[in-house]
Parts: structure tokens; sequence; C-alpha cells
């Protein structure tokens, strides 16, 4: 009964298994043979003829460019006007919870070593605010003695070793030649690696969307001649950027001119927003 | 070699083989242009229209306003930090800017630690008091060009000096600098600062008055600080009540719209500033007056006088002139 059973089924799984591997033989040697000329062609399709003049738009060449930012805390006043400017200018959830750029403020209060830290996000600052679409600091240390205070902009810091972009599964993120880092939207599957491999916490997932995003030091801005919209809006020149190519520009002075510093300089990452003014406590 | 080995390497290769042919065919073009990415996401970011359009935009049509703004305090302040971004603009209406200015001023000055020292920073409590009742920032000050021009000058006089040079004055200002008549102001008791700076912008002819002129041009600026000092030390008289037609309670009213630099009662908050309580009400017409009408020049004043009725001068100088000149203890 039992070889009576195995045999039509042994037969049945036999015949099976030929007939996958003449069909895989076929379709291989086929496809194989077309594959080449379809390669070939792909390859010769993906090298225009003409190469356009400049890249990534016609009167913007990215290789011309090396684009860093300087933050100057000595300078900034918390105004949030920076914020606010870059939710607009990049269509970032107007939520409380979700920025491409921050202020944090560290204040420290006579007798205690370590610094109170809030940033715009804090319940106390939106009930200042009133509304979590507004943005302001709360005067929120009026009682004790504050022996040393100071704001500390933040944002994406557009690393030359960016871990952010080792991580990515999909190559939906990269650097570019000119020194930005970005996310292209269309790749993205929302898996959240990078913002968990980011180590200044510069990304979030945009829900609507279903993407990462963050800081793109306003690229469609500055591949027009413009400034990123946070520094455009400070009122007291506390953002800082330029093209460090560019030995007189606004960022060249300010490394060559000040004792600037990077967050988290021992992880490797090689940041490219350079700060004045900050101490131990911010990273 | 075994079939069941065969079979399997096919499968293998037949696998890379499909492999071979999709991945060329799934990966669109410019994948690997540059690196492990899509090259043609680099221009769709560069191509998205920027929301702010910096102050070069705005000059274009508000050259007046771009000219005021740029030659005052705020120029590092550009027109969209405070009027926001002017994406749509004009085609999508005005771009005021919010109406309520405390909110949006204090942002920026609200005295704060963390606040650099450089930065104008105010107590809003004791710089504009009457803000919880909706006294805006924008009722003293200008937004374009926000430092009240009246700075503090300091004033080092003589008054022995100045009462020396003070008796061409006494035979219109008073003796004791009480004026004697309804028309002329008193001075005892004034703002030294005030006095020094309405004095020298008569002698340089920044102000005019067919008396004071001549008068003035033939002070020395030291007899300017002398008579300022002077006038300053001397000890007010609370003005005979009743010489106004109008209405005090109302001018009450309209006095806290003053307040801000003038303070309360009329005893200015700084001493660039005059002082009115007790001041000759016929002399606070006039004054105001020729502020409405350009006669005398100053910026602020002349914003804040323009909206006043005739009649509301009359009730701002009763309402003064009934004030006590003695500072509250």
């Amino acid at each position: 009964m039992k070889e009576e059973d195995r045999n039509p089924s042994q037969a049945a799984r036999r015949e099976f298994l030929s007939k996958l591997g003449r069909v895989a033989t076929c379709a291989g040697a086929v496809v194989g043979a077309a594959g080449l000329g379809v390669v070939s062609n792909a390859s010769g399709k993906s090298e225009p003829a003409s190469e356009p003049a400049s890249f990534p738009t016609k009167d913007y060449d990215w290789t011309q460019h090396d684009w860093a930012f300087g933050v100057d805390a000595t300078k900034c006043i918390g105004c949030l006007r920076c914020v606010e400017a870059c939710k607009r200018e990049n269509n970032v959830p107007a939520n409380a919870h979700q920025f491409r750029t921050w202020v944090e403020r560290y204040v420290y209060l006579e007798g205690e070593d370590s610094a109170h830290i809030d940033s715009q996000q804090d319940p106390v600052n939106i009930e200042a605010s009133g509304s979590e679409k507004e943005y302001r600091f709360a005067n929120r240390y009026k009682q004790g003695k504050v022996e040393k205070a100071f704001f500390v902009p933040k944002l994406c810091n557009h690393c030359t070793h960016p871990n952010c972009v080792q991580v990515c599964p999909v190559g939906a993120t990269y650097r570019t030649k000119d020194g930005v880092v970005l996310i292209d939207q269309e790749y993205c599957i929302g898996c959240r690696y990078c913002v968990q491999a980011c180590p200044y916490g510069a990304r979030y997932l945009d829900e609507r969307k279903g993407t990462a995003d963050k800081c793109t030091w306003c690229y469609h801005r500055i591949t027009k001649g413009l400034q990123p919209a946070c520094v455009e809006v400070c009122p007291v020149g506390a953002r800082v950027f330029g093209d460090r190519r560019d030995h007189q520009s606004p960022i060249s002075l300010f490394i060559r001119n000040n004792r600037v510093q990077v967050l988290r300089p021992e992880s490797g990452n090689a940041p490219n927003v350079f700060y004045v003014g900050i101490d131990k406590e911010v990273n | 070699m075994p079939k069941h080995i065969f079979r399997l390497l096919v499968l293998i290769f037949g696998g890379l083989a499909v492999a071979l042919v999709a991945i060329p065919l799934l990966t669109v073009d410019s994948f690997y242009r540059f690196g492990h990415y899509r090259a043609n996401s680099v221009p769709e970011i560069a191509a998205q229209e920027p929301v702010y359009q910096t102050a070069r935009y705005c000059l274009a049509c508000h050259t007046p306003r771009v000219a005021q703004w740029s030659a005052n305090n705020h120029k590092t302040v550009t027109c969209e930090t405070c009027h926001g971004a002017a994406q749509g603009h004009p085609a999508n209406g005005k771009l005021p800017i919010p109406k309520d200015t405390v909110k949006l001023c204090t942002l920026c000055h609200e005295a704060m630690p963390g606040r650099p020292s450089t930065q104008p920073q105010i107590v809003l409590a004791q710089h504009n008091p009457l803000a919880t009742s909706g006294q805006q920032c924008t009722a003293c000050h200008n937004p374009h060009a926000p430092k009240i021009a009246a700075a503090l000058v300091k004033v080092t006089g003589n008054a022995a000096a100045g009462k020396q040079a003070a008796e061409s004055c006494a035979s219109c200002h008073g003796a004791d600098g009480i004026s004697p008549n309804d028309t002329w102001p008193s001075l005892a008791g004034q703002n030294a600062a005030y006095l020094a700076r309405i004095l020298a912008a008569y002698k340089s002819g920044d102000q005019k008055d067919v008396v004071m002129t001549p008068l003035a041009q033939a002070l020395s600026d030291a007899d300017i600080q002398n008579l300022a000092v002077y006038y300053a030390g001397l000890s007010c008289k609370d003005a005979p009540g009743g010489t106004s037609a109008g209405d005090a309670a109302a001018g009450k009213v309209l006095a806290k719209n003053c307040a801000g630099c003038h303070g309360e009662t009329g005893i200015s908050g700084n001493p660039a500033w005059p002082n009115f309580a007790g001041q000759k009400a016929g002399y606070l017409v006039n004054v105001l007056k020729a502020f409405r009408a350009g006669l005398r020049k100053d910026p602020m004043m002349a914003g804040v006088s323009r909206s006043l009725s005739d009649a509301d001068i009359a009730n701002l100088a009763a309402y003064y002139a009934e004030q006590s000149c003695q500072p509250k203890k």
C-alpha cells in the first residue's frame, strides 16, 4: 500500500521538477541572450550623447560649490523666527514635535552644575505661544538667579561621512557633490533606519508622506543663489551660510575668524555645521 | 554529476540570469549616475519654488518703506521676518504684520536670560504697563524706524550761572519759572535734558518761534546747559485750575495713549521727554496743534497728534493742567 501511494506522488514531483528545470533553462537561455542586448541598450541609454553643461540645473553646477553652515550662539536671541520660516518654506507638519531646525535653551541656575535644557517643543513654551503652530520661549526663569544662559539653533549637520546615508537600504538618501545630504522622497520606504542612525536627532518621519524628512539647507533656494530661509529671516545674524570654496564668503570668514567647534566630533561623521559660543553641555 | 545537483545548478543560474535582466529593467536610468542614488532626484528637489522672497522682491514696489527701513535699526531684520513669507503677494492679498504687536515685538525684545546684552530688551510691565488693556507697541514705535528720536542727553550745567542767564527769560516765563499767563510754558521742574534739547533746537533752527529763535541764537552751548539745569532745579507750582475749556475726565481717557512716554499723570518716564503735569493748558493746546499741523517737527508726535480733534486736544490739556506736578513719592 505504502509503495503504491508513494510512487505516483514521487513520479509527479519528479515530472514537475524536470519540467521546471527545462522551463528555467529555456528561459535562462532566451532571457540571457536578450538580456545582453538589453543591458548594452540600457547602459547606452543612461549616458546621453550630449551631457548637459551643468547639474542639477542649467544655472547651477554642483561641482563648483562646497556649502557649510555656521551658528553663533552668542548672537541668538531665541525668537524662533527661523523655526517658523523653515516650517513654512519646506511644508513641515504644523505641530510642535517635528522640526527640520529647532532652538535649544541652556540655563545654569545659581549653585547648579548642569544646565536646564528646553526647546520650543517644551509644554511650558507651547503654552506661552498659545498654539502648536507658533513658537515662543516662555520667560520661565524669573525666580531663580541665572548664572549663565544661551540659545543654540540646531539643524542637520550635513556630515561629510553621514551614517544616515550608510544605513539606508534603498539608496534614498545621499550626499551631493556640493556637500548637502538629501532625501529622495520617491525612493524612501519609511523604514526609519536613518532616523535612528543620526546622532543629532535631525531626522523625523513625516507621517503624511510616510517618508523620512530633514533639513536640506533649503537646497531649492541655495541652487538659485538665495540663502536658506532660516538664515534669511534671522534678525541678528546668528545663522551664517555660504560656500567654503569662496574664501571671502560669510562662512569662510566665520570659520577663519572664530574658534569654531562641531557637535560630537568623536562620532567620526565630520559635521559641516560650525558652532561658536557653546559649551560642553551641547551635543 | 548527480541529477539533482545538476537541476539545482540550473535553477541557481537560471535565477541569476533573470536577475541580471530584471535589475537594469527595473532600475531607473539615473540611479547609478553619480552613486547609489537616483540622480534625477537632485534636480527635482532643486526645482521646488522658494516661499520666502527676500527684501529685493519687496523693494520692487515698496521703495520708500524699504529706504526708511534700511536706514534704521531694524535693517538687519528682513521684511519677511515680521510680515511673513511673500510668496503669492500681492495677488493673494496684503501682508500686514500681526495685529497683536505686543506679542510680535516681545518675541525678540522681552527681557530674558540667554539674550545677549546687546539686544534691546524690555520688561513689559514697566515699559508698557497698558499692554494688558490693548496698548500696542506701534502706538509709540514705528516698526520701520523703531528707535525713538529723543535720546537721553546728559546735562552738565551750573545752576548759579543759569540763574544769571535766566534774568532775560523771566519777563515771559516768570522769575521762578512759573509763567504768568496761559500761553507761555512754565519751566520750573521741567526735565533738564528736554529743556536743553529744545533750546538747542531753537538755536540750530530745527524748531522755530518768532520770540525764541533770536533769543536762543544769542545763547552759547554752555548757557543752554546752565539754563536747563537751573530751571530743572526750581520747584514747580500747580497751575490754578479751571483755565481750560476742555473736559478733564475725557482727557484722562485719552491720556492713556500718551502714558507710555509721558507718564500716566504727565510725569515723564524719560528725562528727554517733557513733563506736562501742572503745565499751562493754553500752551499745551498750542503745542499739540503745532505738532498736528507739522509746524513743530517730531516724527513720533506727528504720528500721535494726527488723529486728535480740537476737542481732544482741549480735553488733554485740561487733564494735564489739573495734575500735580510733584512726582508721587
